[in-house]
């Protein structure tokens, strides 16, 4: 492939696609995280899992042997730190810990949180319940250590800044949230919280009001803080592979709308994580105002088919499968990302990302193939 | 006419299901009966799912109401009394992987049409699953996987089964959100799905032609 001969700075060009004009090739932003870090550089599961040092230094290594791409996903944490800040409220099983040192940590889902507690995020806010009362059933961390997380995980946020500014690169976003919907999910776990939304909708409907209500200045202050004009919002469990288009409309999208509305206001625009397949629920988004948030597709919905409803509306952010970056071939996926290239991202609109995130066994020679085609690749 | 035991899962009413399993084992209905008519229900939530008009909520709180009906049931029905199993069928998520969400629905599915379901667990060793199914002989196995961890796993699994001569007769399935039709194929698997119903249309479809 001829290179491309480029005249904007990656930024100009993540910029572009976001608002929807044209750039002087498709901007490539893999998510790769702590997980695949390790993969792509040789490091053990166990070492990312548990030292904010190792995982920031696997991340940015891979981005140097792969010859870098335009934004990078902020992968400073290390699992424990994110279930004391309450980014994924749940039990975890860890390399290195209780979990053996070459498999990835994984989220280990059971029934936590109980009925009742929904009221109680509603009364309190998620805040004061969680630290008062929902994280000494989740966890035996003691005061000290959990202090130690929080305080460990800001220290990596600066040591992965300082490394981005080293290479005059920026992170993708530095704001996110779980959607106040998957979190509830993840923290009752997925049937008892289903039954609740057939059986007792009224609880349900309260916490999710009073967990937007608190989102919202916190996502503009995080977001005006950080500098950057991206915030994400991760949905993995309210598509219309799980939910009927009436709990869909009734559970999640008003609370949808005034985020990204709140944030839009503010010239913040939201980054959708979507996991599973929406294609039933991809007109929804059309009433979003033009420009107000990228969806970040994982490959079980049609990103084809998301391009025909949302052209000229919002940026698709996708999709290389992950089972193809771990078992398929390099030919396979530069004809993926071609086809991605060339039919979401001839008008632009798009951003050259993973289905869900680059998986912790992706072949190195996939992913060199992937990032390459991403920069070099332009359609005729 | 339906049964009211069978509108009441298809329309998913929580307070009518145990009650009338209840009232008819009271009533002295035969229990083989009053679990016909709980699965009759269950086949129908599914054709409703194959239809568009149900969905996977409808198939999660339906499987949870079957269960609390066969919890009900189960004192009162004598081990093995007349309820033929439609096939066997054991299920894992291989080493790398601890999710279970899916693999977990899929089982009650099944087990509400009839399959013997021997379910090993999740981060299971491919030699453990090849000497379960040595000793079980299942007609099915079920592989089951949310990250890519678990392919390596799953694919000397399915080698040992090949090299111990077990994958013969044998249909092997694969499911969850990581997989694809090319994972199915460069695996070497029967069937590949992402939704738990068409699974057991499969496992029922398999059934019905062994059996013809």
């Amino acid at each position: 492939m001829a290179m491309i001969s480029e005249s904007m700075t990656s930024d100009e060009r993540v910029w572009a696609a976001v608002r929807l004009e044209r750039s002087d090739r498709t901007p490539v932003i893999p998510t790769l995280l702590p997980e695949p870090a390790a993969g792509l550089a040789g490091v053990s599961q166990a070492e990312v899992a548990n030292d904010n040092a190792a995982a920031i230094s696997a991340t940015f290594r891979v981005f140097d042997d792969y010859g870098g791409w335009d934004n990078i996903y902020p992968g400073a944490y290390i699992p424990s730190q994110l279930q004391a800040a309450g980014v994924f409220p749940m039990k975890m099983k860890i390399p290195g810990r209780n979990l053996a040192d070459d498999i990835p940590y994984q989220l280990d889902e059971v029934e936590i949180m109980k009925l009742e507690d929904y009221d109680k995020i509603a009364d309190q806010g998620f805040e004061r319940f969680f630290l008062d009362d929902y994280f000494g059933r989740l966890s035996d961390m003691t005061p000290e250590e959990f202090q130690k997380e929080k305080n460990d995980m800001f220290m990596g946020g600066a040591l992965f800044l300082g490394e981005c500014q080293k290479r005059d690169i920026k992170p993708f976003f530095l704001s996110n949230m779980l959607h106040p919907f998957f979190k509830l999910s993840l923290m009752r776990s997925m049937v008892p919280f289903t039954q609740d939304l057939f059986y007792e909708p009224e609880p349900v409907l309260r916490a999710l009001r009073r967990m937007t209500d608190d989102a919202i200045p916190k996502v503009l202050e995080m977001a005006k803080g950080t500098g950057i004009s991206i915030s994400m919002i991760t949905e993995e469990r309210a598509s219309g592979f799980f939910y009927s288009p009436k709990f869909f409309e009734r559970f999640w999208w008003p609370y949808t709308v005034e985020i990204v509305e709140a944030c839009w206001s503010e010239g913040i625009v939201s980054l959708f994580h979507l996991d599973t397949c929406f294609d039933k629920n991809m007109s929804y988004f059309r009433q979003l105002p033009r420009g107000s948030a990228i969806l970040e597709l994982d490959s079980t919905t049609d990103i084809f088919a998301a391009k025909e409803v949302l052209r000229d509306h919002l940026c698709l952010k996708g999709d290389v499968p992950a089972a193809l970056l771990a078992t398929g071939t390099p030919e396979e996926v530069e004809s993926y990302c071609k086809r991605l290239i060339s039919e979401v991202g001839g008008d632009g609109g798009f951003i050259l990302g993973t289905g869900c995130s680059v998986p912790p066994n992706a072949r190195p020679e996939n992913f060199r193939a992937m990032i390459e085609t991403g920069k070099q690749y332009q359609p005729g | 006419m339906l049964q009211k035991l069978t509108t009441a899962i298809v329309e998913l009413d929580r307070d009518a299901v145990p009650a009338l399993v209840t009232q008819r084992l009271e009533a002295g209905d035969d229990p083989l009966e009053i679990l016909g008519d709980c699965r009759t229900g269950m086949t129908m939530v599914g054709e409703r799912f194959q239809e568009g008009e149900y969905f996977l909520g409808e198939l999660l709180v339906s499987a949870e109401l079957f269960k609390q009906a066969v919890e009900l049931l189960d004192p009162h029905l004598v081990d093995g009394e007349g309820d033929k199993s439609a096939g066997v069928i054991v299920l894992a998520t291989m080493r790398g992987d601890i999710h279970d969400l899916g693999k977990n629905i899929f089982a009650t599915l099944l087990r509400a049409h009839s399959f013997e379901v021997h379910d090993l667990g999740v981060n299971i060793e491919p030699t453990q699953l090849v000497d379960e199914v040595q000793q079980i002989k299942p007609d099915f196995v079920g592989f089951s996987s949310l990250i890519t961890t678990s392919f390596d796993s799953t694919r000397q699994a399915i080698e040992m089964l090949e090299d111990k001569g077990l994958r013969a007769g044998l249909k092997l399935m694969l499911g969850g959100g990581v997989t694809t039709p090319g994972l199915a194929k460069h695996l070497g698997v029967d069937f590949q799905t992402l939704d738990a119903a068409s699974g057991v249309t499969y496992c029922l479809e398999k059934a019905a032609a062994a059996e013809a």
